[in-house]
């Protein structure tokens, strides 16, 4: 895929997802990703056993995007438990903790602690992304922790100075953008939940940004945030520096004000379905959401997503939804 | 200020937060029943079996206020929703790592039809003299952990399941219930809901003259303190050994003013605190509150340790309390 929206014209609505999708199969499948992890803990399965098993979720989680008419698809963070720890895990300086509440979800992590100079010691997500980018027919979009979340998820023992451990991290992050990009990876997105909750952090956020996409010159930036209030940020959002916004215009209705000011030449992802609730959003409702998004943004530099990753839900619903985000794209773009 | 509580000696009351380990034979029962390979009754005898044991081992230390355990429940929060018609059980989502539950969906109006905890309640009290506590979970969390297809707010949510949950700590005490538990861990997940919990809370215990606690756990206390004191009840739970204490900076600043239940043990972790560790604890948080409103407990529900783990975190905790209280 070439940098949507800059520039040429593109057709219709684009669908995509923000990056997780269930891991649990439909009800009386086999869950073998789950079976394999129990049997990996009771010495019965081997590392490869389980990266079969995930190959082959991350086959049918694309397979299940693409069938629901999604334009760009992820792999569904199938291998991740969360967006920083495998991340945490490969760098340099982190011990991985206890585990904590993610946001205000009935979901926890395990909290990254960084105890020593966090460096780069190799791609993390590059092989993951290049055997989603072989299964897929669709473009994969490659999801990044954003520095400012990266940190504010983490305990900082090490810095104990937040912009300097920020910018540690973007300096990391930066790297492993590098190398997708070098992949042939068309989009990055950093994801940055947390800075909804610290407007204070725009300005670190801005530079943390600056450092993570620096060398990314061919694929299109992305940069997503969800749960919170976006409208705190105000448009001051806008100025760090990427190809595009990811708003999650459900959980706090208020970030729809945002969308008015979106600059010129800069995309939208906008989540419009409820990707924390099994209540099936009628497609006339969605297609009233986008024809007035597509007004304000114009339909060139529209995408629309779920509200944040899917993984919140069963899988039936998950799937369910977007078929609705796709139906309802298709009759606007008709 | 806060009643008296109708229990001997000067405080220092030893009690537990709710669940206990399932013994084998019960998991395996359980996976045998959902299999349809036995029936409810044949289960049941099991769970009640294991209840016994576990009423006839807090007997032993003593204990001064006992659980049942929790051996006939998987999920705190399913195990309402399977009961309560307006709920129902949904499909799988993960919780964390490699841990995955069924999360109740609101389908239409919240209500009850017959009490769900008093009969267990019942057996487990003919089992012993100690009183036993009446366990709820809270109308907060149930709607924080479920879906909502059906009310157009979360707090038309909750406050449906507050009445819901008032009838059956009604019906426990009723019973003879002399001290109920009602579980909100979710309260400190939101500090702008922190009001609805409040406002729920009150629905459920301003009718019950019970002794009421609520446990809260994985928080945002530094944020939630001191309003966490205005929860309208006569205890608060909370952990203390996972953080190595740090509330009692907090309450520092602004006294506790409630019953304390003090959480002395991690129940997340295989190692096992020593007595003279625990005893520390309880010491160092007598400084801000009194042994006539402190009890004395894990830090949250045991069920995911082993049975021999939870005896002896149990064992150790009854240890630094009678320590202590010698020092009194």
């Amino acid at each position: 895929m070439d940098r949507a929206g800059r520039g040429e014209v593109t057709m219709g609505i684009r669908t995509t997802v923000v990056g997780s999708y269930p891991k649990p199969p439909d009800e009386g499948a086999p869950f073998t990703v789950r079976k394999t992890i129990h049997a990996l803990d009771k010495g019965t399965a081997t590392e490869a056993d389980l990266r079969r098993a995930q190959d082959e979720l991350v086959r049918e989680v694309i397979a299940e995007q693409e069938a629901a008419g999604m334009d760009v698809v992820t792999d569904g963070h199938a291998r991740w438990d969360d967006i920083v720890t495998p991340f945490a895990r490969h760098m340099a300086g982190f011990e991985i903790g206890g585990l904590l509440r993610f946001f205000d979800n009935n979901v926890y992590y395990r909290r990254p602690v960084c105890t020593g100079e966090v460096e780069w010691r190799g791609p993390t997500s590059v092989a993951g992304w290049k055997f989603a980018a072989e299964t897929a027919t669709k473009p994969v979009k490659a999801v990044l922790p954003g520095p400012v979340t990266f940190a504010r998820l983490s305990i900082d023992d090490h810095y104990r100075d937040h912009e300097k451990f920020t910018l540690a991290v973007a300096r990391v992050l930066a790297q492993e953008a590098f190398e997708l990009q070098a992949a042939g990876c068309p989009i990055v997105q950093f994801d940055e939940p947390a800075l909804l909750d610290a407007p204070e952090d725009l300005e670190l956020a801005k530079k943390a940004i600056g450092v993570a996409t620096k060398e990314i010159d061919e694929a299109v930036t992305l940069l997503v945030t969800y749960f919170g209030d976006a409208k705190r940020l105000g448009t001051e959002l806008f100025s760090l520096p990427v190809d595009g916004f990811g708003l999650d215009l459900v959980s706090h209705v208020e970030s729809i004000e945002l969308t008015r000011s979106v600059p010129v030449g800069i995309n939208l992802q906008a989540g419009i379905v409820d990707a924390r609730n099994t209540k099936l959003e009628p497609v006339d409702q969605l297609v009233a959401a986008i024809e007035e998004l597509a007004s304000v943004v114009g339909p060139e530099r529209l995408t629309v997503s779920p509200s944040c990753g899917l993984e919140f839900l069963p899988r039936d619903k998950a799937r369910a939804k977007l078929q609705r985000l796709a139906a309802a794209a298709q009759k606007v773009s008709a | 200020m806060t009643k008296s509580v109708d229990l001997p000696g000067p405080g220092l009351w030893t009690t537990s937060v709710g669940s206990f380990p399932k013994p084998d034979y019960v998991v395996e029962a359980r996976g045998k029943y959902a299999r349809k390979e036995i029936g409810r009754d044949e289960l049941k005898e099991l769970e009640k079996r294991a209840t016994r044991e576990w009423i006839e081992f807090q007997d032993s230390l003593p204990t001064d206020v006992v659980v049942d355990g929790e051996m006939y429940r998987g999920d705190m929060v399913a195990f309402f929703a399977e009961e309560l018609p307006g709920l129902e059980i949904g499909g799988l989502v993960r919780s964390y790592g490699n841990r995955y539950y069924r999360k109740p969906i609101a389908t239409g109006p919240v209500g009850r039809e017959h009490p769900v905890t008093v009969e267990w309640w019942e057996y487990a009290q003919s089992l012993t003299e100690k009183p036993v506590k009446g366990m709820l979970t809270g109308p907060y969390t149930i709607c924080d952990w479920s879906f909502n297809e059906h009310y157009d707010t979360r707090r038309d949510l909750v406050l449906d399941l507050a009445k819901v949950i008032r009838d059956e700590a009604l019906d426990l005490e009723r019973a003879g219930a002399r001290f109920i538990q009602i579980d909100e861990p979710a309260a400190s997940t939101r500090m702008d809901e922190l009001d609805l919990v409040i406002e729920a809370m009150h629905i459920v215990t301003e009718p019950l003259s019970a002794h009421t606690v609520t446990h809260i756990c994985y928080g945002d206390f530094q944020n939630a303190y001191p309003k966490m004191l205005d929860i309208p009840v006569d205890q608060i739970d909370l952990e203390f050994a996972n953080s190595d204490y740090a509330l009692l900076d907090v309450f520092a600043e602004h006294p506790f003013t409630k019953f304390i239940g003090l959480g002395v043990v991690d129940v997340h972790n295989h190692a096992l605190e020593p007595v003279e560790e625990i005893a520390e604890g309880i010491r160092r948080t007598l400084k801000y509150i009194p042994a006539d409103r402190m009890f004395v407990d894990p830090d949250c529900g045991l069920k995911t340790r082993k049975v021999e783990e939870a005896k002896k975190k149990l064992e150790n905790i009854r240890a630094a309390v009678d320590l202590v209280k010698d020092e009194l």
